[in-house]
């Protein structure tokens, strides 16, 4: 486990007083906020940021985290291990993670085994605040993330297999980290934006309390070639000059993967669209699938396909395609 | 679809939260990890989105999400209740702009 210099995440010094370290949390609080930073790991850096808010906001927690010593003491790379009863003396009475708002799920393995549920366990769970019950009991935290899915998922269903970080205290009341998986089937007619509740896939209970629930936020993947509004679906569909004008029918596959007939109206104008009534995301009340229809024009490769073009040229003389700029 | 099963991997029932009132004042707190007081005095103020069925509270997964930021926003910056539902409302205009952008963006490319 490597040590976590808490002073150093908020480039505070050691003698910062609560005003210093409420000043310097707001101040990286803003700047690494997942709505509007524009750093790369910003999500991974607030969840630093919140951690060591969370210890040294709190003055029992931080006077605990003090008597390990300065981070320099720690520093090399050693692997780091609280000494035996480091924390006899001092009464935890926050919650076991970072407090109202925020997610301890994210929070490192230093942070869980010195001040998460194993130094919960240990002190005994009854003397919490937030929501431990008198009998020592306590739900588990909710967990959240994202969940990137296709648009056919929306359609179709879909399984995905979920890797999620959990934790268990062994018979020493330490903290022991482990992976485990879990298959999630997503049901159809989900749409971007919604949560997914896995219940009771979220942090473990204490005293055999239930497990909290996992709050998946449903993302689709981008595709130029379709877009969503509520169940609708818009999808862009590429015609041939001939269809565009002439019309007639046309194959189209829906993000379903169905394949649909429909008959294109002759005379293109620009913007048009299908409506296929009940072909959008399904639903008790199913969207519809709006066709998008798009001019693509065939490139001319060989001697007749150039003459067909010039003949084209021809019979369309008069047609002056950049009339609406005065050319 | 393919069938991507995995035969020894535990499977979890999904709940899709929708549009439907479907979550308790208590369900937004636990996930915010704030008191209900917290949650029911918002809703009241019409800072969240919620209806009153039986004097209880029921919100849509939208509220879920939105509840999740205001609490962040509160606890973070101490900020006003009316203030951080502002930055809230900003928040999510900003993310329906950048989500049209994405979109346009990918038509426009599709088009060169």
């Amino acid at each position: 486990m490597e040590f976590k210099d808490y002073y150093k995440t908020l480039g505070i010094a050691r003698e910062a007083s609560a005003d210093d370290i409420k000043k310097a949390y707001r101040r990286l609080a803003r700047k690494y906020h997942p709505d509007v930073s524009k750093e790369a790991d910003a999500s991974a850096r607030m969840a630093e940021v919140n951690e060591a808010n969370a210890v040294l906001s709190d003055p029992e927690k931080r006077a605990a985290y003090d008597a390990l010593g300065s981070g320099a003491a720690h520093a090399g790379g050693q692997d780091f291990r609280p000494p035996p009863h480091w924390d006899a003396g001092y009464e935890f009475t926050g919650t076991p993670g970072g407090g109202a708002g925020m997610d301890e799920a994210q929070f490192s393995d230093f942070f869980e085994q010195l001040f998460g549920r194993a130094a919960q366990a240990r002190h005994g769970a009854g003397g919490a605040r937030g929501g431990t019950s008198e009998g020592g009991t306590q739900r588990g935290a909710d967990h959240h993330a994202r969940i990137e899915l296709a648009l056919r998922d929306a359609y179709l269903g879909g399984e995905r297999l979920l890797t999620l970080r959990g934790a268990r205290l062994d018979a020493q009341g330490q903290l022991v980290q482990q992976e485990r998986q879990v298959q999630v089937k997503i049901p159809k007619g989900v749409r971007e934006g919604q949560l997914i509740r896995l219940s009771g896939q979220g942090g473990p209970g204490l005293g055999g309390a239930p497990a909290g629930d996992l709050f998946l936020e449903v993302e689709f993947q981008p595709d130029a070639r379709w877009r969503t509004q509520d169940r609708d679906v818009y999808l862009s569909v590429p015609v041939a000059p001939w269809e565009a004008e002439l019309g007639g029918p046309i194959e189209v596959q829906t993000p379903g993967g169905a394949s649909v007939e429909v008959t294109v109206p002759a005379r293109f104008k620009p913007g048009r669209k299908l409506r296929l009534k009940a072909r959008g995301i399904p639903a008790a009340t199913p969207g519809d699938l709006y066709l998008e229809l798009q001019v693509v024009l065939p490139a001319a490769h060989t001697e007749a396909q150039q003459q067909a073009y010039r003949t084209l040229a021809k019979a369309f003389a008069g047609f002056a395609p950049r009339a609406s700029q005065g050319v | 679809m393919a069938d991507h099963s995995h035969p020894h991997v535990p499977s979890a029932a999904a709940e899709i939260l929708g549009d439907a009132p479907c979550l308790s004042a208590q369900d937004l707190a636990q996930a915010c990890r704030m008191q209900v007081s917290w949650v029911t005095e918002r809703l009241s103020a019409g800072l969240l989105q919620g209806e009153l069925q039986a004097g209880r509270w029921r919100c849509s997964g939208a509220a879920l999400v939105r509840a999740r930021r205001l609490a962040q926003f509160e606890t973070t910056f101490d900020a006003d209740p009316e203030l951080a539902a502002l930055t809230t409302d900003l928040i999510e205009e900003v993310a329906q702009l950048r989500q049209q952008l994405r979109r346009l963006q990918a038509r426009l490319g599709s088009l060169n």
